[in-house]
């Protein structure tokens, strides 16, 4: 069996990772004659599914790679193979035929296609003709994309309009028009499947299922009910996956208002003459076609700000930009630490001198030379501005994908034509093969250089531009390219190891199992890095503290992540000729493998029960009030304002738990959501697991927004800078600037927090969930 | 858990009504769309309310014959006697009862064997005035076969000599020994499908009896289930253990209540007795064994369709490779055999695989339990040495019902197509020819043919469980076209050559039987029984034109009366 078993990939049938993937040897196959060496499994080719589980390399893939046509018409490349059409029926030496879509490569396979056997071509010629004969082209309805079951039928020399040899009985198996945005027209449906996979699986929007069966199935929505009046929030995916038009555009939908001015439709035909459109179905450009605007910039004018939402991304047609940072650095390179952990160098207001509190005690991370933004050019550190060209293709990905803030200022240099799209259309140009090689050789040719010398550790070893010039020439063409969708594993704790790896797009998530669960290490974003240690474990260079080779905890992707990997040899290559990086690695593996036991030894190891169900069990350091001795006289939340500029991070209600309230403030979650997604990187988690946040936070309110259990807070806080009245120009107001709050276990007093610390009645304490959950066992136990 | 909660809801409220679905959903998480595909899939579920009284009539091969279409008619014009919708009356697939034709059932659970329209009025009447219908069930009686080697005592004694000594390669090997083969028509070696589990990777694995007996014309796991549940139940535990399977379930279709309560009786009863549960007769081996009704369905007892079913989808058959033997039930490796093929077991560890081996007759391996149907004197489940020929088949039931000619035989249900009392040589491969039939002689005397692996192998021909015999009364147009409709009522669906080729083969039956076919259609015919016999999915949708072009091959003179001797 050649197949992937989930058994053989460790413990509960885990789904393999992509380090596994690469590492697979190839198998050579011959299709029609010709020979081909493909990956014996490949990653699923959409990012929009979030499927988890890479699929085995069918012998489809391998007829692309070798440039032999095979006919298909249920098989989309982001979907499951459901092979139910047949059409792409091979002969592989067996009694019966195999469909090319679901069928894995084997070694050795000897592979003929309808353009080499007879028997493959009077088949599938048959199959065409059958569904030619099943089916009605759809009436009424405009297919902008063309009808994939004549094109296909036309391929194989078949007439669609001839009348069919079959017995051309199609029933009226009926329409809905319930929908005021989707036609159905059952009789021109094939059951290819695609707009279910589309609808539950690319959407996840579980609305559509097959009814019925044998010849009496079709398409139907929810429990069978009309389509307008089902839980269809008409995404339309089921209509672009159609290849019949059994699913139409009804109506064109309203424009929807773009904000911009100067904008303008573009028709679909005018997208696909833009190389990253090729291929792309012109059904789904129609159905999208105000996702799409041709927005035109003068000289000057500002296309994006640093620190605005956005969800759209920009192609550049024509013209030069110039991509900046407007925030003053030398402010935040005052700051201290200001850019340590800086996930995306986006700082809106830096508000100097607020901060009272202790930097913390980390090992300090080597000096950051360039700044990792959203778009294929990282910024120097000292003059933190770059052009953009329609080389560049496209900037603005991670903002459009993820929702982060805009990581830098964009102003047209020249005057600029540019393609604005939305989410929807980003995607489907990610899931395109041709576009993803274009995106990935931009990488090679025009980012790899400001990406690695924003990684310190190579830029600080190599001070000398010529040297790291040839540097970067050597990894240049090595370095392979990987796209994640959220929730991927790069790989599991106690995995082989393989890859070293760096991080351009997106966050990953790097945490050890223990034994109550998951603890979340580190988030990793933009310019940061992982893989070392079982990389070099495996060198014999960092002792026995960790087992040769083996990875020393997992790391999964939690949005969009584009990973740059460098393989096992030319890491050790580097190594070898570097070794000044080779130091820089080793210490900062050494303080990463040392890191990870503190945190280990410090988790409460926790039970399971009811508990857990509050997601209490979760926390590492709780604010509980006994209500027994709990008097309400506020002097916990006087003193937690006291030891804050005055303003509490303590709310005295919450949560109750037998007798106790369990006040929000920050739990220290094991697995911290707030952490994820703050672009600069303020709220972290120090080495001996509370969280913080740093003094420049920009105010954006994103982990406000993640905290599950609201414990953090927006405030204004004065920033000293003054700034003239709208309502009365001639006088001055002072700026406030919002930050977030949140308890921080006082962290400057010695181990008591100031409100367990001010209680006169000893009714607050500081617990683990654990502890908590003991408290309340004894008093249950106490009581008659 | 879908499947057995739409029968819970459906055996309280007689249907499925929406507000029910709506409130599962709910209850399961799971989307509206994934429980509609699964209640409007399998034909147990209704989605409406029921009438007063169903009646359903089996309208395949055996009924066919005995007169299930006028039957049905004339059940349909009773039912116009009564307020519209109260009575309603539909055609059915073969319900296993082929020995009792024409079967029909009464308000789903009950079924009714040798109707004739009065009878079927006088059970109209009784169960429209409230009254529960007096069904025809199948009783156990001693089965007398050599299979049940405990002459009607379940005593388990193969179990408790393999547990004394638990070698699981030397039972194996006793199993290669013995020749034993798949019962449920592929004839796999059973020894190579437990070794293939036993040595798949992984920890979890299953086995799952396949007692989905719903071919037309098969009902010999019916008799063994009633008879000797003891049986598959002893040869289940030994798969298990010999496997390293923790978990068994045994998947029979809905349609056989009393083969369910007497399975489950035996299961209750081994599990008080300690022969199942987690000290099996005190050796400390583990098993846990349950039976899964079927929520119905030919298509069912294909074996992927089968583990669909029980992982609550739309019964539908896997794309292959992987094969359930790496990856069965919920992606774990999982044996699955027939109800006779675990049945054989006991006896082959009790006297050991020569015993088996040696039953064979002929030069070929083992014995076996077949259904004769069709026009027979006696009609029933018969056990005969492989090797046996169809002449003495035919004997052993009785021979031709009223001393007609014989005319035509299925040697596997539909599924095998039509074979005429002479093969003309041109038409069997050459090397079978030349060991099989005299020199000189331009045919082949299908009695004549051993039935066993080997020889129908040799012929090309399938080798089932289900023998149905014709007399020379029977129009082939008119069986084939019967053939072909229980193939397209019964395709699942999934797959484009079977759901619309059995279709259109419907229609081109249809125009054959009524002697309208345009000209190029008996090729066309042949064109597309290829196709779908290489492009299907599963076996199903590969062997639904057989009996189609298996009459354009061997029946001529009967194509021809109704073409009126019209050239293609
Ligand atoms: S339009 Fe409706 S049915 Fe179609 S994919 Fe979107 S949610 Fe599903
Ligand atoms: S509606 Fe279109 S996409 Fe959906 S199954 Fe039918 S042909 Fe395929
Ligand atoms: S509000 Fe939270 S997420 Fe936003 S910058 Fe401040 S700490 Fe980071
Ligand atoms: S061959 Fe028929 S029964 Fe089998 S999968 Fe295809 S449609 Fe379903
Ligand atoms: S494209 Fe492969 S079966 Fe449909
Ligand atoms: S019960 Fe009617 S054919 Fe089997």
């Amino acid at each position: 069996m050649n197949l992937i078993h989930h058994d053989d990939f460790g413990p509960e049938g885990l789904e393999p990772s992509v380090a596994e993937l690469l590492k697979v040897p190839p198998v050579t196959l011959k299709i029609d004659g010709i020979e081909i060496s493909v990956p014996r499994t490949i990653l699923a080719t959409d990012p929009n599914t979030g499927r988890k589980f890479p699929r085995p390399t069918t012998i489809y893939d391998a007829a692309i790679e070798a440039k032999v046509a095979v006919p298909v018409l249920c098989h989309r490349d982001h979907m499951t193979p459901a092979a139910v059409c047949r059409m792409c029926t091979v002969e592989v030496g067996g009694r019966v035929l195999a469909a090319a879509c679901h069928r894995a490569v084997e070694q050795g396979l000897d592979v003929k296609t309808h353009h080499t056997s007879a028997k493959v071509k009077k088949a599938v010629g048959i199959l065409a003709e059958l569904l030619l004969a099943d089916t009605r082209a759809p009436r009424g309805a405009h297919l902008e994309g063309g009808n994939e079951l004549h094109a296909v039928a036309k391929g194989l020399g078949i007439d669609p309009a001839q009348p069919p040899r079959f017995p051309l009985t199609v029933r009226d198996r009926g329409r809905d028009e319930s929908s005021l945005v989707i036609a159905v027209d059952h009789a021109a449906c094939i059951l290819c499947d695609r707009c279910v996979r589309g609808c539950n699986e690319v959407r996840n929007n579980q609305v559509l299922g097959r009814a019925g069966k044998g010849h009496m199935a079709r398409i139907a929505f929810d429990l069978d009910n009309p389509m307008g009046d089902s839980s269809c929030v008409s995404c339309g995916e089921c209509m672009v996956s159609c290849p019949t038009g059994a699913l139409s555009n009804r109506a064109v939908v309203e424009a929807k208002p773009w904000a911009a001015a100067k904008t303008s439709p573009v028709s679909p035909d005018d997208l696909l003459s833009h190389p990253l459109f090729d291929g792309i179905s012109k059904a789904f450009l129609a159905w999208n076609i105000n996702s799409v605007v041709r927005r035109t910039f003068e000289p000057g004018e500002i296309v994006c700000r640093e620190g605005e939402y956005g969800s759209s991304a920009f192609i550049i047609e024509e013209g030069e930009l110039e991509i900046f940072l407007q925030v003053e650095l030398k402010h935040v390179a005052k700051a201290k630490g200001s850019f340590r952990n800086s996930l995306m160098g986006l700082v809106r207001t830096v508000v100097p001198g607020l901060s009272r509190r202790e930097t913390p005690s980390e090992a300090p991370d080597a000096r950051r030379n360039t700044i990792p933004i959203d778009a294929p050019v990282s910024l120097d550190m000292a003059k933190p501005t770059a052009t953009l060209t329609p080389a560049d293709l496209l900037f603005g990905e991670m903002t459009c994908m993820s929702s982060y803030p805009r990581s830098a200022t964009v102003r047209a240099k020249t005057r600029v034509r540019l393609l604005e799209i939305q989410r929807n259309v980003l995607y489907t140009i990610q899931r395109s093969k041709k576009a993803k090689s274009m995106l990935d050789e931009v990488y090679r040719r025009r980012s790899i250089d400001s990406h690695l010398r924003g990684v310190s550790m190579f830029a600080d070893a190599i001070p000398d531009p010529a040297k790291f010039r040839s540097f970067v020439e050597e990894l240049r063409d090595k370095v392979r390219l990987v796209r994640l969708n959220p929730g991927d594993t790069v790989f599991r704790q106690g995995d082989p190891a393989d890859n070293y790896y760096l991080v351009r797009v997106g966050f990953v998530k790097v945490s050890t199992r223990k034994a109550g669960g998951e603890l979340a290490i580190a988030y990793i974003g933009p310019g940061g890095h992982f893989g070392e240690i079982a990389l070099l474990s495996r060198m014999e260079e960092l002792g026995s503290s960790v087992p040769p080779g083996i990875r020393t905890a997992t790391v999964a992707a939690l949005d969009h992540v584009d990973l740059v990997a460098i393989s096992p040899e030319d890491f050790r290559h580097i190594m070898d000729c570097y070794p000044a990086i080779k130091e820089g690695v080793l210490r900062e593996a050494r303080r990463r493998v040392e890191q990870n036991a503190r945190m280990n030894r410090g988790a409460t190891d926790a039970t399971l029960g009811e508990f857990l169900k509050q997601g209490l069990m979760d926390a590492q350091s709780l604010l509980v009030l006994d209500l027994a001795k709990c008097t309400r006289c506020d002097e916990c939340v006087k003193a937690c304002a006291d030891a804050h500029q005055g303003v509490t991070r303590l709310v005295r209600e919450g949560l109750r738990f037998e007798n106790y309230l369990v006040a929000s403030s920050c739990r220290s979650c094991l697995d911290p959501h707030c952490m994820v997604g703050c672009p600069v990187g303020s709220i972290r988690r120090r080495s001996s697991r509370e969280i913080v946040i740093e003094d420049w936070c920009i105010g954006c309110g994103k982990c406000a927004e993640n905290c599950p259990y609201g414990n953090i807070n927006m405030h204004p806080f004065p920033t000293g800078k003054k700034a003239p009245d709208p309502d009365n120009p001639s006088r001055q107001l002072p700026v406030m600037q919002q930050k977030a709050t949140m308890c921080d276990l006082c962290a400057s007093l010695d181990g008591t927090p100031s409100c367990v610390y001010a209680c006169p009645h000893d009714a607050a304490h500081r617990v683990s969930g654990g502890q908590l959950m003991a408290l309340a066992e004894k008093r249950l136990a106490a009581s008659p | 858990m879908i499947v057995q909660e739409l029968q819970k809801i459906q055996e309280r409220c007689g249907w499925l009504p929406p507000e029910e679905l709506v409130g599962l959903s709910t209850r399961l998480a799971v989307p509206l769309h994934r429980l509609h595909e699964v209640a409007s899939y399998y034909p147990l579920y209704r989605l409406k309310p029921p009438p007063k009284v169903d009646i359903k009539v089996c309208r395949d091969m055996a009924c066919h014959m005995a007169g299930a279409s006028r039957l049905r008619a004339e059940c349909e014009a009773v039912a116009a006697e009564y307020p519209a919708g109260e009575v309603a009356v539909s055609g059915v697939s073969c319900l296993g009862r082929c020995d009792g034709a024409v079967a029909a059932s009464v308000n789903d659970h009950h079924y009714l064997t040798r109707q004739t329209a009065e009878a079927l009025r006088a059970v109209i009447a009784s169960a429209h005035a409230g009254n529960a219908p007096h069904a025809h069930h199948h009783k156990a009686k001693p089965l007398g076969f050599k299979i049940d080697v405990y002459e009607g005592r379940p005593e388990y004694r193969a179990l408790a000599k393999w547990l004394s000594n638990p070698d699981a390669a030397a039972l194996l090997k006793e199993l290669e020994a013995s020749g034993l083969r798949g019962m449920g028509g592929a004839g796999f070696p059973t020894f190579r499908k437990w070794g293939a589990v036993r040595g798949a990777p992984g920890a979890t694995k299953y086995v799952v009896c396949n007692a989905d007996e719903s071919e037309p014309g098969t009902f010999k796991d019916r008799e063994l289930m009633i008879s000797a549940p003891w049986l598959v139940v002893e040869g289940i535990i030994l798969a298990g253990l010999v496997v390293g399977a923790g978990r068994g379930w045994i998947y029979i279709r809905h349609e056989y209540p009393e083969a369910i309560d007497a399975v489950r009786a035996e299961i209750a009863r081994a599990r008080s007795a300690g022969i199942l549960g987690s000290n099996i007769l005190g050796k400390g081996a583990s098993f846990e064994l349950d039976v899964f009704v079927s929520p119905g369905g030919y298509v069912q007892g294909e074996e992927s369709a089968l583990l669909e079913a029980m992982e609550d989808r739309r019964g539908e058959p896997r794309n292959k490779p992987p094969f359930p033997v790496f990856q069965g039930l919920f992606g774990k490796p999982t044996v699955i055999n027939n109800v006779e093929t675990l049945s054989w077991v006991p006896g082959i560890i009790i006297h050991g695989g020569a015993w088996y081996r040696d039953m064979g007759t002929r030069g070929a391996t083992g014995m076996r339990l077949v259904s004769i149907s069709g026009d027979v004197a006696k009609p029933g489940v018969y056990e005969v040495p492989f090797g046996q020929t169809m002449r003495e088949l035919l004997e052993t039931a009785g021979g031709m019902a009223g001393g007609k000619a014989f005319k035509a035989v299925a040697l596997s249900g539909p599924s095998g197509g039509f074979y005429p009392a002479r093969v003309p040589v041109g038409e069997l491969p050459p090397p079978f020819v030349a060991k099989r039939v005299p020199a000189g002689q331009p045919y082949f005397e299908i009695l004549d043919l051993q039935l066993d692996f080997g020889t129908c192998g040799e012929m090309a021909a399938m080798l089932g469980a289900a023998c149905v015999v014709y007399d020379e009364t029977r129009d082939m147009v008119d069986q084939a076209r019967n053939a072909v409709e229980f193939y397209r009522n019964e395709s699942c669906g999934k797959c484009v050559p079977c759901r619309v080729g059995g279709q259109k083969l419907v229609e081109m039956a249809g125009e054959l039987a009524e002697g309208r076919s345009p000209p190029g259609r008996l090729e066309l015919i042949r064109d597309l029984g290829e196709t779908m016999g290489i492009t299907s999915i599963c076996g199903l949708g590969q062997v639904a034109s057989n009996p189609v072009t298996s009459l354009l091959r061997y029946f001529p003179a009967d194509v021809g009366a109704v073409r009126g001797g019209r050239p293609t």
